[in-house]
């Protein structure tokens, strides 16, 4: 995806922005969204949405400012100077991020697309669904039926 | 241009579109509906794809002013808290409603008499029960009989799992000894005439791709088309047309796929756009005879809007809950709080939705309805890999009262495609809301830890979810005086004989549960009254 003709210092410095807003987890061997290569999916957004484009632009100009690199005081720096165009970058980065199955399964949901497969549910039975609503069922009826003979309060049974 | 005319003309083929032509099938009456949408086709459903969470941030979004597709009208809500909601397009706000399919309580039906709120209704919960059990058997409906908080009914199919979450949260609510249910839902627990069972994919609002949801246009619509009735796609009505001599309704003017105005003439229309799409016709037809908007003699089209402002409460539990399997919106309804108490400061009451947790990049964004990102860096990680998995959470769905000034105009600059002014919103929370929803997160808290959430995440008590006026009600209300209320009791315009409405902007309250299966019991309900009364239907 070539949308967004980005020189490599930049896309190099886009990828060290998305690494701390998303970051990966060693431990659990999760990438960060600059190793997994979100910054493609942001051209290609940038591609398509000028306004979005506009703002990752400013948002690179005034990173490459920044003298002392990328860490999370210069992100947050970054956020407090250009909170709009911060916003947009973060609501697209989430959504590069997710919008990849590896990343959905690291979190515990399913890799596939979820039709025609779905997941499997068990079904409870009868019997266990019967035991848990029977404290409820015990409490009798529990509404008001204005309707109903006797000033209308008959089915009501206050809890 | 002028088409045959037709003996009924539906305009929108949404929820309640669909219920009423299929009640007027047997009178063999020529039945047209227009839609200004078209058929979803099969390609259409993003759940079959790898990036599918990303449609709900365009074109399968619910909010027409993200989507902005063709058939999709914009929608002023900067003067409201709550922004409406939709679909457009054959079965209407059911391709997106994630179907969750209580009913409304006998107690619904009779607020001013029982609480001193609101307005009673013209018909009561008994009336509506046979048409209630009509539409649940159409559609396809799964849940457990014998719900101590209703008259006794029973679902036509079993209920669905209610999972881990459900269970769990159950166990809660018998803890504290309140009541729940497993939620009645739309959607099918087995195979069922023809249609496959939920798969318990998650995303229903993305459509079902399944088609277990019961959407319309898997219900009732191919019935319809098959047993002949009209559908007519990309009509867009502009305007409702009265006969100056009778001050009947004598059909519409709609722009048509072709990009040309047609007229089409009709014995008896009858509207179905919505709670706010409907006022918005109305309001846009004038004449001489009809100056503030057709059949707006009360002055009361478009006045009360209702939504049911709702919040979440979510808790951390021990264990992964599994959240994004299955329907989305549909586990299990506790309904302790739904019924007025005095001593609780306001008036009527609210329901405790479990919905199930959402899926990861919805969560990232601060959730479904919701646009407010959860942090970044560090912090992401950690909610992420900790909190996000072991989430189960309660929705407070409060019953919102009429009051005049939240409404439905129309907007002096803003248009759609065609032209035609959009509708402008204006609504604010009332102070009986906002303590309903204050109590409901604190019930919400409570019944979280008595499930075992080992803590409880802040929330910003100020907000409600902005992206979640699902419910559109009120805004051509029923009623017996016509100085008081928009239609009759069976739905038909006090002022123009041959004009009814039948979607959710006839409702008199809200009740504190999803509409739709009550807007379909009504059109049921209209239908018949429309076949008992066809000797002398516009006397
Ligand atoms: C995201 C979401 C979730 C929801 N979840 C639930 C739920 O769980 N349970 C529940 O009970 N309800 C739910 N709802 C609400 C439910 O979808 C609506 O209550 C129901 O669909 C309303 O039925 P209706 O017939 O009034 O309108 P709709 O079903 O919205 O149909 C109106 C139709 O009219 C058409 N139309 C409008 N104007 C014109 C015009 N000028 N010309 C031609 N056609 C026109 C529209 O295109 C549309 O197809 C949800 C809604 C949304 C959006
Ligand atoms: S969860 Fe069930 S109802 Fe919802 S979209 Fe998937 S199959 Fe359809």
């Amino acid at each position: 995806m070539a949308d967004f003709p980005m020189p490599p210092k930049e896309r190099h410095l886009l990828a060290s922005i998305l690494d701390q807003l998303i970051p990966g987890s060693c431990e659990r061997n999760i990438p960060g969204a600059g190793e997994t290569g979100v910054a493609d999916y942001l051209a290609h957004v940038a591609a398509r949405r000028s306004r979005f484009d506009t703002a990752l632009r400013r948002l690179l100009a005034r990173a490459s400012e920044l003298a002392d690199g990328i860490d999370s005081d210069a992100i947050r720096r970054l956020e407090q100077s250009m909170p709009m165009e911060f916003a947009e970058l973060l609501t697209e980065t989430y959504k590069g991020y997710y919008s990849r199955p590896d990343m959905r399964a690291k979190v515990g949901v399913g890799a596939h697309p979820v039709h025609p497969s779905g997941y499997e549910v068990a079904q409870e039975s009868a019997e266990f669904m019967d035991s848990l609503v029977e404290p409820v069922r015990a409490r009798g009826p529990f509404y008001r039926d204005p309707s109903k003979a006797g000033g209308g309060r008959d089915g009501e049974r206050s809890g | 241009m002028a088409s045959d005319p037709v003996d009924v003309l539906i305009v929108g083929a949404g929820a309640s579109g669909a219920a009423i032509a299929w009640s007027l099938l047997e009178t063999r009456m020529r039945i047209l509906c227009l839609e200004q949408g078209d058929h979803l086709q099969d390609s259409d459903f993003p759940s079959r794809r790898d990036d599918y969470e990303l449609a709900r941030y365009a074109e399968f979004s619910c909010d027409p002013n993200v989507r902005k597709l063709k058939q999709d009208y914009p929608i002023n809500s900067e003067g409201s808290c709550i922004t409406p909601v939709n679909w457009n397009g054959v079965g209407g706000s059911t391709i997106n409603f994630l179907g969750h399919w209580p009913r409304m309580k006998p107690s619904d039906f009779r607020t001013r008499s029982l609480d001193g709120v609101g307005e009673d209704w013209p018909l009561d919960y008994h009336d509506l029960a046979p048409f209630y059990d009509m539409n649940d058997a159409n559609t396809g409906v799964s849940g457990l009989g014998g719900n101590p908080a209703y008259p006794d009914y029973t679902p036509p199919l079993p209920p669905i799992p209610i999972g881990k979450l459900g269970q769990t949260l159950a166990m809660g609510f018998n803890r504290l000894g309140w009541h729940w249910w497993p939620s009645d839902v739309a959607i099918l627990s087995l195979d069922h005439d023809g249609r496959q069972r939920c798969v318990n994919a998650g995303t229903c609002d993305l459509g079902c791709a399944a088609g277990a949801k019961g959407g319309t246009n898997f219900t009732y619509w191919p019935v319809l088309e098959n047993a002949g009735v009209e559908l007519r796609t990309n009509a867009r009505v502009r305007e409702i047309l009265v006969d100056r001599n009778t001050g009947l309704a004598k059909g519409v003017l709609y722009h048509g796929s072709d990009g040309q105005v047609h007229e089409q003439r009709a014995e008896m229309v009858v509207m179905a756009c919505n709670g706010v799409g409907t006022p918005r016709m109305l309001l846009h037809s004038t004449s001489r005879l009809f100056p503030d908007g057709l059949a707006n003699r009360s002055g009361l089209v478009g006045k009360n809007l209702m939504f049911h402002p709702l919040t979440g409460i979510s808790g951390v539990f021990d264990e992964p809950m599994k959240g994004h399997e299955g329907p989305m919106a549909c586990s299990i309804l506790s309904q302790e709080f739904y019924e007025s108490d005095p001593s609780r400061g306001f008036v009527r009451g609210y329901g405790l939705h479990s919905g199930r947790s959402t899926t990861p990049m919805t969560y990232a964004l601060g959730g479904f309805g919701i646009d407010d990102p959860i942090p970044w860096g560090a912090e992401h990680r950690e909610i992420m890999d900790n909190v996000y998995p072991y989430l189960a959470g309660l929705t407070v769905v409060t019953e919102d009262l009429p009051e005049e000034h939240n409404s439905v105009t129309l907007d002096p600059e803003l248009t759609d495609g065609d032209g035609i002014p959009a509708p402008r919103i204006s609504y604010r929370l009332s102070e009986n809301t906002r303590a309903m929803l204050k109590h409901g997160e604190d019930r919400a808290n409570e019944a979280l830890l008595a499930a075992g959430a080992r803590r409880i995440l802040p929330n910003d008590s100020d907000k409600v979810w902005r992206r979640a006026g699902w419910h559109q009600m009120g805004t051509c209300r029923m009623g017996n005086d016509p100085k008081n209320s928009v239609v009759d009791g069976w739905g038909r315009s006090h002022d123009v004989k041959n004009l009814f409405i039948v979607d959710g902007s006839i409702f008199v309250t809200s009740g504190a549960v999803n509409p739709t299966a009550t807007i379909q019991a009504l059109a049921l309900y209209i239908g018949d009254r429309i076949k008992t009364n066809i000797g002398n239907l516009f006397d």
